[in-house]
């Protein structure tokens, strides 16, 4: 992000502690995590330590702090999807990339999370590629899924 | 009725007590010795209720409220040590137990293993059951005896975290950690540093900085609170790590700076092994700094200490008696005219040992040709300096001021016990304001930070104090805030109260500081504000009020007054001619050869020896490869008797805390032994108490020796200072050519002498002396790597330091550190950088 968009973000707040979540939440929407960079520039905002911040922040899984991959992919493990299979699809992404939940391929073109419920439990197990929800999903057919998005 | 409302009646294990309302159950339990057990109290805290080892059973409370966190009530009925606490407590401590590594704890061997260090002897102290350095000081071992945990029933979760060892001072091991969260609180509660936090959560949850970024990089004071207040053996001490618990306390007067704080000696076996914080309302306030929490013992225990005393012979340095010393100094100083004798003392010296030495050199030499060198720290601000002393407040006004304006004072490392009394200042709304070219410590919370080049700081205060004499037209520099931020500032301090203004080190060393110490005098007068100057040497002061300059007789009387002249002679029963020839340590050839100069905790002037015979006395030999021609041992402060005079003018005891190595001695004891054997009269001091009766006669504010009224005092003394003009410098070098602007500083984190950084292993890393700091972008397209050395030249010098980035540095900038008796001249100076090719 540059300068003035953060000064952008910060123009909306007064500058109180209470401030620094929802700054985070804005960073994150714009950026899709929270770079060194961001927390350097909300400690001066705020005049809190940016050890504080980072403390804070890590509290909540929600908060990332590294870049993401281009492409999300996200494996519901939710109680319903994971009765129904939710752990193989996981694996099977890891294996094919040979990443494990929460990292990215070394290309930075994929970005695999998990997810704990994402609300439509009947049509499970479900993965999410980017915006887009894929329900009733079977390990090889994610497969192939995966194969042509490469 | 009133008496009723302050307490509380309260029944703890079927006795009934009587506490302060608003008290907690376990300081209630704490003041009538009724022991629970706890692991994250402390009383400097907050309340944290984390380890849930203090639970209790309170009649008519649901579960076990923790004792720490539940305010007492009238009639509560408590019991601590039921038979289901205990269990649940014991069942809570093996969870602890089973993350920690815990074999010295519950070992079957563990009590023969203390008496005899049967294993140690074997496999030795990092192999051996009991490696964790905090053995027989852990209260995580004390609470698992008094629970009395024999066997640990859960799963052992070992963390494998990495020992981090990367940071001066002290290692740490988070395998150890229980987060109990009291390093957190006292990073974020007591000093308001905000390094150390709480990261992730749940069972990942570890204490540190942001990132893995060590503590260096995160801006921590390594003032070594965390350190002090850590149950187990997680923080710990680089420099103390298997000495073991202290057999002895002593307090005594810190010596590493002008603001004397309170510092309580751990002593084993006649040894200082370490510092800590004294309770001391009136100074520190329970708190230190790097210097005095970390530095002492590696400097006073230096395996190179002088033990006895030596003289050259044929080229070989051979030891010799004392008897023999004592008589080889006073025949050679018997030989040499007044003028033919030169006397330098540190300023870290006791007041009496001052005394003495300028009453040696007045008395027994009748030369006034004595001085102290910590006027070259000052060069030629040096008066403008000396009236700020005289308008100096004491540090508590710091606690009440409504607006604080800091001008060049870095609160890191030095003086942080300072910083932290800012810190409190803003928290309770205080306006701080700092000037300072460089992004340091304060620059993050202050309200304000102005960021004027290497310098320019004489501008903005010229414009402060133009604004506050009425002139509201005045037109503000330009700097990194805007004309209407300065005006609205320059408008608070006007308008506020009560204004303090600190002086840090970072401003008297320009070419400009006179003027600028002139300029900031005057927007104190126009303020009516106290200014603090927070001198760099701790008995700053009590050098200039005993009177070790040319310049100045004892008790700040200049030494052309006549009638205290006639004072003197009366009092010391001699004739006394003052020489008025411009001798100082800064021009020490200015009169004729000195056939003697005699040094007491200086370092040896660079160069040629400047005189015939050399005398060194001092606590290790000399750092040059000068050889002095007579070396005297001498003893440092943790090992005699004396006072130290602060910054703020009070009179401070030191005390002996263990023995001199060998045969040292303190200075005044050398000196009198020497004038005794000169047979000159009024040297027949058997201990210090006579020479503070003596000073108590002469000067105000020296009274009873063993109990110092410790009050703050400004300073008043007669006459100004001469300085060394520097001279030669007319034209301002061209910018063009020379594009960087170099900022030169002496060093200030001196101890007799030597730079703590040449004795202790830490204060090399965070004093990076003798090398150029330079913004990472300037250094990357200069193509340089870090720790390559630089040829930095400009149009009177050139000089080669190794470069080490430093981002806080803006572009165009760079920085050095360079030794006291080098001359720092034009300053800030426009210089070329080159990376040298050896």
């Amino acid at each position: 992000m540059k300068s003035h968009e953060y000064d952008k973000i910060f123009s909306k707040f007064t500058g109180v502690e209470g401030d620094l979540i929802p700054l985070l939440i804005q960073i994150q929407e714009r950026d899709g995590y929270i770079s060194p960079e961001a927390i350097r520039r909300v400690a001066r905002f705020l005049k809190i330590s940016e050890n504080q911040i980072y403390g804070v922040a890590t509290f909540y899984p929600k908060f990332r702090f590294e870049e993401p991959g281009k492409k999300t992919i996200k494996v519901c493990m939710g109680t319903a999807c994971h009765v129904r299979g939710g752990k193989f699809l996981a694996e099977a992404v890891g294996w094919h990339f040979g990443i494990s939940i929460g990292q990215k391929t070394p290309d930075n073109r994929l970005d695999f999370q998990r997810a704990t419920c994402l609300g439509c439990c009947t049509l499970g197990p479900v993965v999410q590629i980017d915006e887009k929800i894929h329900p009733r999903m079977m390990v090889t057919q994610l497969m192939q899924m995966l194969r042509e998005h490469e | 009725m009133r008496e009723k409302d302050a307490t509380v009646t309260v029944i703890i294990d079927n006795q009934s007590y009587r506490v302060p309302r608003g008290y907690t159950i376990l300081q209630a339990a704490e003041r009538f010795d009724i022991y629970i057990p706890t692991l994250c109290s402390h009383k400097d805290l907050s309340p944290f209720g984390g380890c849930r080892l203090c639970i209790v059973e309170v009649e008519g409370m649901r579960n076990f409220p923790t004792a720490c966190t539940t305010p007492v009530e009238e009639g509560m009925i408590i019991r601590t040590h039921t038979a289901q606490v205990q269990s649940v407590r014991k069942e809570i401590l093996q969870l602890f137990l089973s993350e920690h590594t815990s074999s010295c704890l519950i070992c079957d061997e563990r009590e023969e293993c203390k008496r005899y260090l049967g294993t140690i002897r074997k496999a030795g102290v990092t192999t051996g059951c009991r490696y964790c350095p905090k053995d027989g000081q852990c209260e995580l071992q004390e609470v698992v005896e008094k629970l009395g945990i024999q066997e640990i029933e859960y799963p052992i979760y070992y963390r494998n975290l990495r020992v981090e060892k990367e940071d001066p001072f002290y290692d740490r091991d988070y395998n150890l950690c229980i987060l109990c969260g009291r390093c957190v609180r006292m990073c974020q509660e007591v000093r308001l540093a905000n390094v150390l936090a709480f990261k992730q959560r749940g069972r990942n949850t570890i204490v540190g900085p942001a990132y893995a970024r060590t503590h260096l990089e995160s801006g921590c004071e390594f003032c070594g609170a965390c350190v002090s207040v850590c149950p187990t053996g997680t923080l710990y001490e680089k420099a103390r790590k298997w000495e073991g618990v202290a057999q002895l306390e002593q307090v005594t007067t810190c010596s590493f700076c002008g603001v004397g704080c309170q510092i309580s000696l751990q002593i084993k076996a006649d040894r200082v092994i370490g510092g800590l914080p004294a309770e001391d309302p009136l100074v520190n306030n329970g708190q230190l700094c790097v210097k005095g929490r970390f530095c002492i013992p590696e400097l006073v225990n230096g395996p190179w200490r002088l033990r006895h005393p030596f003289k050259k012979f044929n080229g070989l340095e051979v030891d010799i008696s004392w008897e023999d010393a004592i008589t080889l100094a006073a025949e050679q100083l018997s030989r040499c005219a007044p003028d033919e004798f030169g006397l330098l003392i540190s300023s870290n010296c006791t007041t009496e040992d001052l005394y003495i030495a300028q009453k040696f050199a007045r008395v027994a030499m009748g030369s006034n040709q004595v001085d102290s060198p910590a006027r070259l720290f000052y060069g030629p601000a040096l008066n403008a300096y000396l009236a700020l002393l005289e308008k100096s407040v004491p540090l508590a006004e710091v606690r009440e001021a409504p607006a604080i304006l800091c001008v060049g004072l870095d609160t890191r490392y030095g003086r942080s016990v300072v910083g932290v009394e800012l810190r409190r200042a803003m928290h309770r709304g205080a306006r701080v304001i700092t000037i300072h070219p460089r992004e340091h410590n304060l620059a993050l919370t202050a309200h304000a930070w102005i960021q004027p080049p290497p310098g320019g700081e004489g501008e903005i205060l010229q414009f402060f104090a133009r604004f506050t004499a009425g002139e509201e037209s005045a037109s503000p520099p330009e700097t990194n805030l805007s004309s209407e931020t300065l005006r609205q500032l320059a408008r608070e301090l006007k308008q506020a109260s009560g204004v303090v203004i600190l002086v840090g080190s970072e401003v008297l060393h320009y070419s400009a500081s006179p003027q600028i110490l002139a300029v900031l005098h005057r927007l104190a007068e126009n303020l009516g504000a106290g200014v603090l100057p927070l001198p760099a040497q701790n008995n700053f002061v009590g050098s200039l009020l005993m009177g070790t300059y040319p310049e100045l007789l004892p008790g700040g009387f200049s030494s052309a007054n006549e009638k205290r002249l006639k004072e003197l002679e009366k009092v010391w029963q001699t004739e006394f001619r003052p020489l008025t020839n411009g001798w100082n340590s800064g021009n020490l050839s200015a009169g004729k050869p000195l056939k003697v100069l005699y040094l007491i905790g200086e370092a040896l002037p660079s160069g040629e020896p400047p005189a015939e015979f050399l005398i060194f006395q001092n606590i290790y030999p000399p750092d040059s490869p000068i050889r002095p021609d007579l070396t005297l041992p001498a003893a440092a402060f943790t090992e005699a008797d004396g006072t130290f005079v602060n910054g703020e003018g009070r009179v401070q005891r030191v005390h002996r805390a263990v023995n001199p190595p060998g045969e040292a001695l303190p200075d005044w004891e050398i000196l009198c032994r020497i004038a005794r054997k000169m047979g000159v009269r009024g040297f027949d001091f058997s201990d210090v108490r006579e020479i503070h009766r003596e000073i108590a006669a002469l000067v105000d504010g020296f009274q009873d020796f063993d109990q110092p009224p410790r009050q703050a005092r400004s300073l008043t003394i007669e006459g100004k200072f001469q300085i060394a003009a520097s001279g030669s410098f007319e034209a301002k070098p061209d910018g063009k050519k020379y594009p960087y602007l170099l900022n030169a500083a002496p060093l200030e984190h001196v101890y007799r002498g030597f730079p703590l950084s040449s004795r202790v292993e830490g204060a090399r890393v965070i004093f990076a002396d003798e090398v150029l700091h330079m913004n990472p972008r300037d250094a990357r397209r200069a193509r340089l790597q870090e720790g390559d050395p630089v040829e930095v030249t400009s149009q009177y010098f050139r000089k080669v330091w190794p470069v080490k980035f430093s981002p806080e540095l803006n572009r165009g900038i760079v920085q050095v550190t360079v030794l006291q008796n080098e001359l720092i001249g034009l300053n800030p100076i426009p210089v070329i950088i080159r990376k040298s090719h050896v």
